[in-house]
């Protein structure tokens, strides 16, 4: 970004804390129901320098790396089957279209009966909820490989590995990794829900700590401010990612 | 005559015998689309040829079954006297868009059949070196991608590639069509400079009259579809040629004759008129096959 790309956005921030407090004066709000921010911020430092966010944050960070691994890796394989065979589509996609549309809100419990409260429910949960966007990108990616560069591949005799290696990914990277933004975004939120299920350790254990047992709402505001500085950190580690990879085309 | 004349009588290598080749296309209805009917054509190795025709004729279609992407369903296409079963590393084929993978490099487009077909680096390298001479490359665009080269810059990354493998056989789809005309009769002019240095057949798919005359040895006229070849024209200018060679009477009678082969009543229409003829004969054949 440019200086003045930079500038416009510390300006538009600093609108919106001005906002904020203004609301928290001009309202009266108490503290427990709007803290202003600079008590946010304060709660914030403090909960990171004596190490309250800290584990809760790890703990949900290998949910959501584990979680995104395994089902971006599976959407991988369905979403080229889906692409490369009309009968997989027919068979599969009635269950990824129901199983995107059951709210995981409503799954989570089950997955917490069924797996129990440790790490391997929201594992499930996570990889659940990112499935669904990597595979329709990845399917959508690979059918829009341009049909002539396949037919310059089999007039060269590219074997069906170099077909897929030196054509199908290449092409269809750009779609791929769009679906990995939407779905990294995704894994947290599968994360939070899948603690609020039920779990000993996590970010969304801390918000239920925050708001009931230890009445701290700030504490609340700064695990809030964490779990979105989590996502946007997840979300530009694609995009370096995808700037490495793709590039300039 | 022409150079190609006793290359051909010393049995070069790319030699191309086409008999009766038929092809048509399944249609949805079930019925089949005929496209080439019994089409014959003997192309001695290192001679060029143009195939000119009607458009929807099956140029291209002939052009495909040549390089082995598209089986006959009667015929056979023999290279150097053996039937060609599929894509055959000696036979390069450039398209009519340069095809170029936008991911890639110029450098790696142009080793591109040499990756696939496991050539090693350093001997790819040494490869590219020599093709980036052949067709011209500027050498400060290798690294570039498609999309910051010009139109030419891409047709000439597409030629280097067909012609990676060394091939014996030049299969050309309409290769400049997509150039403006003067560019054109450039590369027209480089493509005949490269054919002296490379010695391959090549078989050049056209649209363009003056085109075929000052590329080709012989202008093969197709009917149109089912494609037939309904005249061989030998074009009887020297080599090496240049532009001035269009301006010679021959080339006016010779260019005469193949528009009278294309089936234009007065002989000097534009190549649309062909086009519409075309089309009217063809819903007339087809009106015929539905009846049969």
């Amino acid at each position: 970004m440019t200086r003045g790309a930079w500038l416009s956005v510390g300006a538009v921030f600093a609108v919106f804390l001005l906002a904020w407090k203004g609301l928290v004066v001009v309202t009266g709000l108490r503290p427990f129901i709007l803290p202003p921010p600079e008590e946010v911020a304060g709660r914030f430092v403090t909960a990171w320098t004596d190490g309250t966010i800290a584990p809760h944050l790890s703990t949900t960070l290998v949910e959501v790396a584990l979680g995104f691994a395994v089902g971006a890796g599976l959407a991988l394989i369905v979403g080229y089957a889906l692409a490369r065979s009309a009968v997989v589509e027919r068979l599969l996609s009635p269950y990824l279209v129901a199983a995107q549309a059951t709210p995981i809100l409503a799954l989570a419990p089950l997955f917490a009966l069924w797996f129990g409260s440790g790490l391997l429910g929201k594992v499930v949960i996570c990889a659940l909820i990112v499935f669904f966007p990597v595979a329709v990108a990845t399917m959508v990616g690979i059918r829009s490989v341009d049909a002539r560069l396949l037919e310059l591949g089999r007039s060269l005799r590219a074997t069906r590995r170099q077909v897929l290696t030196t054509l199908e990914i290449p092409a269809a990277l750009p779609s791929i990794l769009g679906g990995m933004r939407v779905g990294v975004t995704l894994a947290v939120v599968g994360a939070i829900v899948g603690e609020w299920a039920g779990a000993e350790r996590g970010l969304g254990v801390l918000i239920n700590l925050a708001r009931g047992s230890l009445f701290d709402t700030p504490l609340m505001f700064a695990t809030l401010l964490t779990i979105a500085l989590l996502g946007i950190a997840l979300y530009l580690a694609v995009i370096v990612i995808e700037r490495r990879l793709v590039g300039a085309r | 005559m022409s150079v190609a004349a006793p290359r051909a009588a010393l049995q070069a290598p790319g030699a191309l015998r086409l008999s009766g080749l038929d092809f048509a296309f399944p249609t949805r209805s079930g019925a089949r689309l005929p496209v080439l009917d019994s089409v014959e054509l003997d192309i001695p190795g290192g001679s060029i040829i143009a195939l000119i025709g009607p458009n929807g004729c099956g140029k291209s279609t002939l052009l495909r079954v040549v390089a082995g992407l598209l089986a006959p369903n009667a015929g056979e296409a023999l290279l150097d006297g053996v039937p060609i079963a599929g894509p055959d590393p000696r036979i390069g084929l450039a398209f009519q868009e340069p095809r170029l993978l936008p991911w890639r490099s110029t450098a790696d487009n142009v080793t591109y059949p040499l990756e696939l077909a496991g050539w090693p680096a350093a001997r790819r390298t040494e490869r590219l070196a020599s093709l980036v001479g052949l067709v011209g490359l500027d050498s400060t665009v290798m690294a570039s991608r498609p999309s910051e080269l010009s139109g030419g810059t891409r047709q000439r990354v597409a030629l280097a590639r067909a012609l990676a493998m060394e091939p014996e056989v030049l299969l050309l789809d309409e290769p400049f069509s997509a150039l403006d005309a003067l560019t054109r009769e450039r590369f027209d002019l480089e493509l005949l400079r490269l054919w002296e240095r490379a010695a391959t057949t090549i078989v050049m798919v056209t649209h363009s009259i003056p085109e075929a005359i000052l590329v080709a040895d012989r202008v093969v006229v197709l009917s149109p579809r089912p494609g037939r070849v309904v005249a061989d024209i030998a074009v009887d200018l020297p080599r090496p040629r240049t532009i001035a060679d269009l301006d010679q009477a021959v080339v006016s009678s010779t260019s005469r004759e193949i528009r009278a082969h294309l089936g234009d009543p007065d002989a000097a229409g534009e190549v649309f008129a062909n086009g519409h003829a075309a089309a009217t004969a063809l819903s007339a054949r087809s009106r015929e096959e539905l009846a049969s």
